[in-house]
């Protein structure tokens, strides 16, 4: 497969009300590859994964400028469709945050909002979907339960089937297992490298070592600026930048 | 892939953005209301009040109010009157309040709180009439006997009265913000050894200081504008008390004369503009009560927010300090004096006393020791909160019992209501609330989804907001005078239906706006957010997984909405009913209502028929309020329980 690239920053700045957050970042996504955005907290990451799909736009005095292009077409352009672009590019967020419906309920949200409500399909896009995010066999008897009786790790898989139901071209994770144990950290890994051979995987983390073991690209920022774009094993082997090598080797962060 | 900007997949001009417009302005003109309305009532009222039949002068300072014989039009001793009634009534509350706030929020176990914080609530959903009837035939009786004054419809009457009324609102905008205070200032007290007293009073308290003199002003806002108790137990004399610390002295309120006057007033003469003058000026009194109370809460959102921000401050730290132990003693000054107002010397005594004692010995009492006072005095007051409210419903019951019957329900009155039921005023209520909530629970919907979902903070919200507060804090009897203006006569809608329905719902909406408001806030915005990342427009996320679990919040506030109307009297007084109405037939003939009906007959007929009359009619209404309040707090209750996110 010839690598495309999917995503592509032009000069992205950021302001939340006075503050600056992003300056001048650029850089590209591959498709079908996991790209993992890291660096000390603060540092814009999870500013600049939410410029993906215009989750900034519901935050208050926010400003951004420059150009951020999905499929050569600048998803910032005045007549882009924000909820259009956000189907293509589904996210998870931080904290789980299924809603307070039911399993089967929460992943037919998608579908539903887009006007589907075929029974059968429904069905199979459910069952679809949680397979695919390994939850289909833990669930499978309680379909029909309140998705806030699930545990953490268990919420954040549903909330995975829930961004895959929608069949996105592209899924954000912003600090996917921040809030789970390591078992279900280690199951939302593996799933993840699942996920890369159909979508295009951006996450954000903290934990370096995460990035390391699973993604293919990774983005080193620092108050706001992508300091370095690379290879991971070229930016935790051999980090052209000094700022990266001591956050890579633990002296600051 | 696709080349340029143009074109692109996810590029759409389709209808359901129009959609999503339109929907987004129905909600915003909803907004609009709220602002439009506090205005035009400010507006409508002004133009009524001229031309003053005085200068602004004289009519502020001039001692004698005598709008028929003498053609003076001073209400200096109105203005008194309010000033008086309100302070007797803030000695009896601001303790008691503070007291009921820290037990329920600090001390009460979780069970005992979930018992006194409804029973308080309830407190609230008394309507005034049926407060003034307690007031008018038990308490200024035993004023009367015990004190042996020639009447017991006095000062003291009226602030015991207020004073019950304000309880509530103090005790509950207090009681959040102390429960708004980290948990972790608390822990970190405890962690250093401080009992739970000192952890109160020397973290919780100071933290929590500008809510609890927020909801003070609140408290002494509902004291100024209430109408009908006060009208019922006062005497009503527009007299300056001799000496002014009489608190046996008959006494008049700017509210209780427009309750009196306006019924009967010509329409355009000077006694017309006069009242309407009194209306601006109790009006923009509220209005500067409120306005504080507002800006003090919004301090304490911008204090809990910005926390780690440093901001340096207005004055050096040992000003604010002297001010504020200024403002202490001078409150303390004056709690006291009304202490000693309202229940003498002797108790007074003993109290300063026992303070003063406890002052001296403090530093060598033991800190378990000082915490059983604290805690006793606290403990105290909640008891005598629950007396009072045990008291009140327990008369009401007891009085209203033998009252009724199948046919209480069934006929009208007969006989000046001295015979026959209650049937038409039961109707006409019913009536009234129905067209009120139709009204209102859309707009105040509206306007609460559209200052939550579609816009950010900034300028446009925030006069919304206030206006909305302003609204809330706006005395009845002001909106009583405005729908007489303004639907009665100007747009000849007549002493009607409709107008009184219209009246209503403008003063509920402040309360379906506020409710709504906080339930469409406890959802968290990440649900939102997971909406938006699945690729839902925002009506449909707002429709699909906002409202949902918002819905028990809103049908509270609903409901609270429809006990407020169904208790309320001043608002229709000179806008829809009529004593011997019958059940309307069409949106433009008079209603009759359930408090209205209690008031007439309670101050207006005599005999014992009509007393009894009057308990039961007493005893229905208040039924039927605290029905509409108590399925309200069971609703929240439960859905409180349940809901976790």
């Amino acid at each position: 497969m010839a690598e495309k690239e999917i995503i592509k920053t032009v000069d992205v700045n950021l302001w939340y009300g006075e503050k600056q957050a992003l300056f001048n970042v650029n850089m590209s996504v591959l498709a079908h590859k996991i790209t993992a955005l890291i660096g000390p907290s603060g540092c814009g990451k999870s500013t600049l994964i939410r410029c993906f799909n215009r989750m900034n736009d519901v935050i208050d005095r926010c400003k951004i400028t420059g150009s951020v292009f999905f499929d050569g077409n600048d998803i910032y352009h005045p007549d882009a469709d924000a909820v259009e672009i956000r189907k293509k590019i589904g996210m998870v967020f931080q904290k789980p945050n299924p809603f307070p419906k039911s399993i089967y309920e929460n992943i037919a949200y998608g579908p539903r909002v887009q006007g589907n409500n075929n029974k059968k399909e429904l069905d199979i896009i459910v069952e679809k979907s949680l397979r695919i995010a390994a939850l289909w066999e833990e669930v499978s008897d309680r379909l029909h339960e309140s998705a806030i009786g699930l545990s953490g790790g268990q919420q954040q898989r549903l909330c995975i089937a829930r961004s895959l139901a929608i069949e996105p071209e592209i899924i954000l994770m912003d600090e996917p297992c921040s809030s789970l144990d390591p078992i279900a950290t280690a199951k939302i890994e593996d799933l993840m490298t699942t996920l890369k051979k159909k979508y295009t995987v951006i996450i954000v983390t903290h934990n370096m070592q995460q990035a390391a073991r699973v993604s293919d690209y990774t983005a080193y920022m620092y108050l706001g600026k992508l300091i370095e774009f690379g290879k991971t094993e070229q930016i935790f082997e051999d980090p052209r930048e000094e700022l990266t090598d001591k956050y890579i080797t633990g002296r600051f962060g | 892939m696709r080349t340029g900007s143009q074109g692109g997949r996810w590029f759409s001009f389709l209808k359901k953005n129009y959609r999503e417009k339109s929907i987004k302005t129905i909600f915003f003109i909803a907004a609009l209301f709220g602002v439009i309305t506090i205005f035009s009532i400010l507006i409508f009222l002004l133009k009524e009040t001229y031309p003053l039949p005085t200068d602004i002068w004289s009519f502020l300072s001039g001692t004698t109010w005598s709008p028929t014989e003498q053609l003076k039009f001073g209400t200096y001793p109105l203005i008194v009157g309010t000033l008086l009634v309100t302070f007797g009534a803030m000695a009896l509350a601001i303790p008691l309040s503070l007291g009921g706030a820290l037990f329920i929020s600090e001390i009460a176990t979780h069970k005992l709180r979930s018992i006194i914080k409804p029973a308080i609530e309830l407190l609230a959903g008394i309507p005034s009439v049926v407060y003034g009837f307690f007031g008018l035939i038990i308490l200024t009786i035993w004023i009367k006997d015990f004190f042996g004054v020639p009447t017991g419809e006095t000062w003291l009457a009226g602030s015991i009265i207020l004073g019950i009324m304000a309880i509530p609102t103090i005790t509950t905008v207090a009681e959040d913000a102390i429960k708004a205070v980290p948990r972790e200032y608390k822990e970190g007290s405890l962690a250093m050894g401080a009992t739970k007293w000192q952890t109160i009073s020397k973290v919780v308290i100071p933290s929590a200081l500008s809510g609890i003199t927020a909801a003070i002003i609140l408290g002494i806002g509902r004291a100024v504008g209430e109408t009908m108790a006060i009208l019922m137990v006062c005497g009503n004399a527009a007299i300056i008390p001799t000496p002014l610390w009489n608190t046996f002295s008959p006494i008049r309120t700017l509210t209780s004369t427009l309750g009196i006057e306006t019924a009967e007033v010509p329409v355009g003469g000077p006694h017309y503009h006069g009242l309407f003058g009194v209306a601006v000026l109790l009006l923009v009194i509220t209005l500067i009560i409120n306005l504080s109370a507002v800006y003090l809460l919004g301090v304490i959102q911008k204090k809990h927010q910005a926390i780690g921000k440093k901001k340096k401050p207005l004055l050096p730290m040992k000003v604010v300090d002297y001010i504020k132990k200024m403002f202490t003693s001078i409150l303390l000054i004056i709690l006291l004096f009304m202490l000693y107002l309202t229940t003498g010397i002797f108790i007074t005594g003993i109290l300063v006393f026992l303070g003063l004692l406890v002052w001296y010995w403090r530093k060598k009492l033991s800190k378990r020791t000082l915490q059983r006072i604290a805690f006793s005095t606290i403990g105290g007051s909640i008891i005598i909160i629950i007396m009072l409210l045990g008291i009140i419903l327990g008369y009401i019951i007891f009085n209203g019992m033998g009252a009724l019957s199948w046919e209480f329900f069934t006929e009208a009155p007969r006989n000046l209501g001295r015979a026959g039921g209650i049937s038409t005023a039961l109707i006409g209520t019913l009536y009234l609330v129905a067209g009120a909530i139709a009204i209102a629970l859309p707009i105040g919907v509206g306007a609460s989804i559209y200052l939550t979902e579609y816009t950010k903070e900034g300028m446009m919200t925030k006069i919304i907001r206030t206006g909305a507060d302003l609204l809330n804090g706006t005395p009845s009897i002001v909106f009583g005078l405005f729908g007489f203006a303004f639907f009665v006569l100007y747009l000849k809608l007549g002493f009607s239906l409709l107008a009184g329905q219209i009246t209503l719902a403008f003063m509920i909406i402040p309360t379906i706006l506020r409710t709504t408001e906080e339930a469409l806030r406890c959802v968290p915005q990440s649900i939102r957010e997971g909406s938006y990342a699945v690729g839902a427009t925002r009506w449909q996320t707002i429709r699909r997984v906002v409202l949902p679990p918002a819905a028990p919040g809103i049908i509270t506030g609903a409901i609270l909405g429809i006990g407020r109307a169904s208790g309320e009297t001043a608002p229709i007084m000179f806008t829809a009913v009529a004593f011997s109405a019958i059940v309307p037939s069409s949106f433009f003939e008079p209603v009759n209502a359930l408090p209205y009906h209690l008031f007439t007959i309670a101050t207006s007929i005599p005999g014992s028929a009509a007393r009894a009359a009057a308990g039961g009619t007493a005893l229905v209404l208040l039924l039927l309020v605290i029905g509409f309040y108590s399925i309200a707090i069971l609703i929240r209750n439960h859905y409180q329980k349940t809901m976790k996110w």
